[in-house]
């Protein structure tokens, strides 16, 4: 597993993760993993945007458009291909965080 | 994600591009928006929160640009890398690789070479304003022996003036004329024609005009419209030429136009209006006055914008209703026309053949692809437990799918413009041998809409067979494919699939085989069957001499037996003399009624060719004399009327009887009733000399001194260096006129190659195809089984090592051959038995089960599957049970 595809995968995996539990429009998206790692993570929109479409286009996650307010917001929620890539992300990710920590605990 | 949902995506992507732009717009509003709201609810004033919120985020349209890329790049970059995959995956099976290249760039380039002539001869107009309202009208004498025959002057102003579907009727009649004045004389071959006959078809004048009503009335010169050809090669181009003055058979006439370069008429071969003419004058003025018997014009009509094609048949039907009545000249029968669609009409005799080889490169295409379609499931069978595995590590089947997809239309493309290219080299060679009578041919290029239909038919066809691996690959049984180290289970049903494949392109070579064969064999029997005549040896000649210096048929006679005797003296020649027509050559011909029987009824009179010929001339040509003698010196003007006929006629006049001292009525002077009563001083065998397969109509000889025709052929008999005697045919020629325009000099078996060079042309054609499919059946066969072998080679191993011998090992692996051989030969001949009939318009002598060229499609069948068979059984028998045990 390449180290930048890691990376790259990291936002996506936060994504699914945020939208397990219910559908959400981008802001909300965004709030939810700065309040959830603490403001470890802040969303921009230029990172955030180009990976929602690309999970959009992969089938992970699919969009709905409403309207609330007068304005038009699409919300995503969760394929069940997103979720179980969401499963297969997560099982990577405990094997990677395993192999990190044996590499940097060893001698 | 699936090719289907990807191909919504693109296009999604691209055609709702708008669409999507506006989502977006909406999307990224809402988040600035948002965070404009929370910042204004924090006390700032919304035009700086507005402000701020846009510099965070950089901007909205560099965001817009990313989500852009990722849209638009994802699909380009994941085409890209399944194109790169199923490069790498070529590369690594080179073998493969190239055998699915070759397969399909063969069948491609058959198909667009084939393709490009069909299109050039049947599908592309002629080159005439909407020629779909051009008909021919012919005259209907089938019950005469002449189911196509023209019409006379008075039979064209009949249509011209009593028919009301028709915006008119023109004519035409081949002929030649000599050129003389101002340069050596030479013989054109020209056109007469009607005036309005250039404006009926549409047809314009290069440079100048065409002729008009008004040529018709110019006294004292007559008008003349040179083709570009002669316009080039005696005028030097010149584009000062309309409006000079030329002289043609003596009488002054004036240039009203050039036709354009490449300006050709493409009438059928029986109307003998050749497509080189030379030059077109008019009829004199008086040629709708002419005798009704009197049948030489080629009829032309077109009809009026808003008639059908029924309503003008019959039209012309009732015209010549009206005119059986009107005159007793047509007797009790009565004239029937014939109209038949120009484009139907022109390329009569080549719409079979073309038929048949459409056909014959459809099936050749089609093998092609079930062999590509046979490679693929050989490799999706290797490459199971790869698809298995890859499956197994989370791969989807879609995505894998998808890249077999991809896979097989790359393949397709690139054997598709290999094909493409070879087919463009194919079509040029192909021109160059191309017979005379497909004229046409030569506007055949390789052209778009050919090239799209061939590709198209490849790309769907790969398309189709990609999903029956595919459909196969990633199966149920996936885990067991992980498990069973030879691929065994996984490959039983592709095996089957493999194999009935390989029957179809087997029966499929089959039928084209046998029709190689038949068509081969056919071109044999015309070449062998005896014409009556014999052409070796001989050169041929034209002349023409001009009714100004020959006034009569006595100054004619003299002049041609002056000639002959010349010509026979010269060294190396054996024999000189002179015959109306040459063997299948374009002069119209010349035949009319006989009757043996004193006021036998004209009109029904049966229909014979006419040939004039010098004495000596027969024997000449070896033609063989059945009963009475031949011509001779004494047969002249000052004699009464002799003829020699032919078998047919003798046989069909009096059966039973000598013919010779009998006495017949023809017409050797056209001039429409049988009235010349002449006696049979002989009876030949039938003479093949209009065409080389058929029998066409009983034959009336007179003797040229009784009988002028000119322009005449002159033969001149060599022995083996007939070509070395022109130089000094010439020379005789300028010593006994210098002013005598000499043409068309040639061997004559240059007629007849020219008459059977459609056919072998043909024949030559289907041995090419058969050739290749059965190439490629012989390729399917080899794959078939050296997979079967692979498959087993651990059974091999096993049997080996229980003590099986390699005979019986041998057997095994040829069982499996001659089993597909035996089906796919039965389906092939079953196959053929039903196109037969179809078949048979084009044989000549045989039928379509002829015993020779089925036996023969047997023994090469059997042939090439032996030898497909014969690395496989090598590697089954190199089978080592050490080395399967071990693996075991």
């Amino acid at each position: 597993m390449a180290r930048l595809d890691l990376m790259k995968g990291t936002l996506a995996l936060l994504i699914l993760r945020t939208l397990e539990l219910e559908p959400r429009h981008g802001v909300a998206i965004a709030d939810r993993i700065q309040q959830t790692t603490r403001g470890t993570f802040h969303v921009r929109p230029g990172s955030l945007f180009p990976a929602l479409h690309r999970l959009e286009q992969e089938g992970a996650i699919a969009g709905d458009w409403s309207i609330v307010d007068g304005r038009r917001i699409k919300t995503y929620r969760l394929t069940s291909a997103g979720r179980r890539q969401l499963a297969a992300g997560a099982r990577d990710w405990a094997r990677v965080v395993e192999a990190m920590r044996l590499v940097l605990e060893t001698e | 994600m699936g090719l289907i949902a990807r191909a919504a995506s693109v296009w999604r992507t691209i055609a709702r591009g708008r669409r999507l732009a506006a989502d977006l717009d909406a999307e990224l509003g809402a988040w600035v928006d948002e965070h404009v709201e929370r910042r204004v609810r924090r006390g700032e004033a919304p035009e700086a929160a507005r402000r701020a919120v846009l510099a965070e985020m950089g901007g909205v349209e560099p965001v817009k640009e990313q989500v852009r890329d990722v849209r638009m790049g994802r699909l380009l970059d994941e085409t890209l890398r399944d194109v790169a995959h199923a490069w790498r995956g070529f590369r690594r099976t080179p073998a493969f690789t190239l055998a699915a290249l070759a397969t399909l760039a063969l069948g491609v380039a058959a198909v667009t070479t084939i393709f490009s002539v069909a299109h050039a001869l049947l599908l592309q107009p002629l080159p005439f304003r909407d020629p779909d309202r051009l008909v021919f009208v012919w005259a209907d004498q089938t019950a005469e022996g002449y189911p196509r025959a023209p019409l006379s002057g008075p039979e064209l102003r009949d249509l011209d003036e009593r028919s009301t579907r028709f915006e008119g009727f023109g004519a035409i009649w081949a002929t030649t004329a000599a050129l003389t004045g101002d340069d050596l004389p030479e013989q054109l071959r020209i056109g007469l024609v009607t005036s309005d006959f250039f404006s009926l078809l549409g047809a314009e004048a290069a440079l100048g005009r065409t002729f008009t009503i008004d040529d018709e009335s110019v006294e004292g010169a007559t008008s003349i419209l040179l083709s570009d050809a002669v316009w080039r090669r005696r005028y030097g181009g010149d584009a000062g030429i309309v409006g000079r003055r030329v002289d043609v058979n003596g009488r002054p006439a004036i240039v009203v136009g050039v036709m354009p370069a490449g300006f050709r008429l493409m009438m059928p071969p029986d109307s003998a209006v050749p497509d080189d003419l030379e030059a077109f004058q008019l009829f004199n003025r008086r040629f709708t006055e002419g005798p009704r018997g009197q049948r030489y014009l080629r009829v032309i009509g077109r009809m009026r914008a808003e008639v059908g094609d029924l309503d003008a048949i019959a039209d012309v039907a009732r015209v010549g209703r009206e005119i059986s009545a009107a005159h007793a000249f047509y007797g009790a029968s009565g004239r029937q026309f014939e109209t038949v669609p120009l484009h139907v009409d022109a390329m009569n005799d080549v719409r079979r053949p073309l038929q048949v080889l459409s056909a014959g490169v459809g099936l050749l295409l089609l093998i092609a692809c079930i062999n590509v379609g046979s490679l693929l499931v050989a490799r999706a069978a290797a490459r199971a437990r790869e698809a298995a595995l890859r499956t197994a590590l989370g791969a989807g089947r879609a995505r894998l799918f998808r890249q077999h997809l991809v896979e097989t239309l790359v393949l397709g493309a690139m054997g598709g413009a290999l094909g493409v290219g070879l087919g463009y080299w194919g079509l040029r060679l192909l021109l160059r041998f191309t017979p005379e009578a497909l004229g046409r041919l030569h506007l055949a290029t390789m052209n778009l809409p050919v090239v799209a239909v061939s590709l198209g038919t490849v790309l769907s066809w790969m398309a189709v067979l990609a999903l029956a691996p595919a459909s196969q690959a990633p199966s149920a049984s996936m885990l067991e494919a992980v498990l069973d180290d030879r691929g065994h289970t996984a490959g039983r049903g592709r095996g089957r699939l493999r194999r009935a494949l390989t029957v179809a392109q087997l029966a499929l070579s089959v039928v084209l085989v046998l029709m190689a064969l038949l068509l081969t064999r056919t071109v044999q029997r015309v070449q062998q069957s005896d014409p009556g005549f014999e052409a070796g040896g001989v050169v041929s000649f034209r002349v023409a001499l001009p009714g100004t210096r020959y006034p009569t048929q006595e100054a004619f006679n003299a002049f041609s037996r002056r000639m002959q005797e010349s010509l026979a003296a010269l060294p190396g020649a054996t024999a000189a003399a002179s015959w109306s027509h040459a063997p299948y050559d374009h002069v119209p011909n010349w035949g009319g009624p006989y009757i043996a029987v004193e006021g036998a009824d004209a009109s029904t009179a049966p229909q014979a060719d006419y040939r004039a010929v010098s004495p000596g001339g027969m024997e000449l040509l070896q033609v063989r004399l059945l009963e009475g003698r031949w011509f001779s010196e004494t047969d002249d003007l000052s004699t009464a009327p002799v003829v020699i006929v032919d078998q047919r006629l003798a046989q069909r006049t009096w059966p039973g009887a000598s013919a010779v001292g009998r006495r017949l009525a023809v017409d050797p002077f056209v001039t429409g009733t049988p009235a010349t009563w002449a006696t049979v001083v002989g009876v030949v065998t039938h003479v093949r000399h209009r065409s080389p397969s058929d029998e066409v109509r009983d034959q009336v000889y007179f003797t040229a001194r009784q009988a002028t025709r000119n322009p005449s052929v002159y033969l001149v008999k060599a022995g083996a260096d007939a070509a070395g005697l022109v130089p000094a045919i010439r020379d005789t020629l300028r010593t006994l006129d210098p002013a005598l325009p000499i043409y068309d000099v040639q061997p004559l078996t240059a007629y007849v190659d020219r008459a059977r060079a459609l056919r072998s042309f043909t024949a030559v054609l289907a041995a090419l195809f058969a050739a290749a499919a059965l190439l490629l059946a012989a390729v399917g066969i080899h794959g078939v089984v050296a997979y079967a072998v692979t498959e087993r080679q651990r059974e091999f191993g096993v049997r080996r090592a229980l003590g099986a011998g390699s005979r019986e090992l041998a057997g095994l692996v040829v069982g499996e051959c001659a089993v597909m051989t035996a089906a796919g030969l039965t389906l092939g001949l079953l196959g053929a038995a039903a196109g037969g009939s179809w078949l048979q318009t084009q044989l000549v002598g045989i039928v379509p089960w002829d015993p020779p060229s089925v036996a023969g499609t047997v023994v090469v069948l059997v042939v090439a599957a032996l030898l497909a068979c014969a690395a496989p059984v090598r590697r089954a028998l190199r089978a080592d049970p050490a080395v399967v045990l071990r693996q075991a």
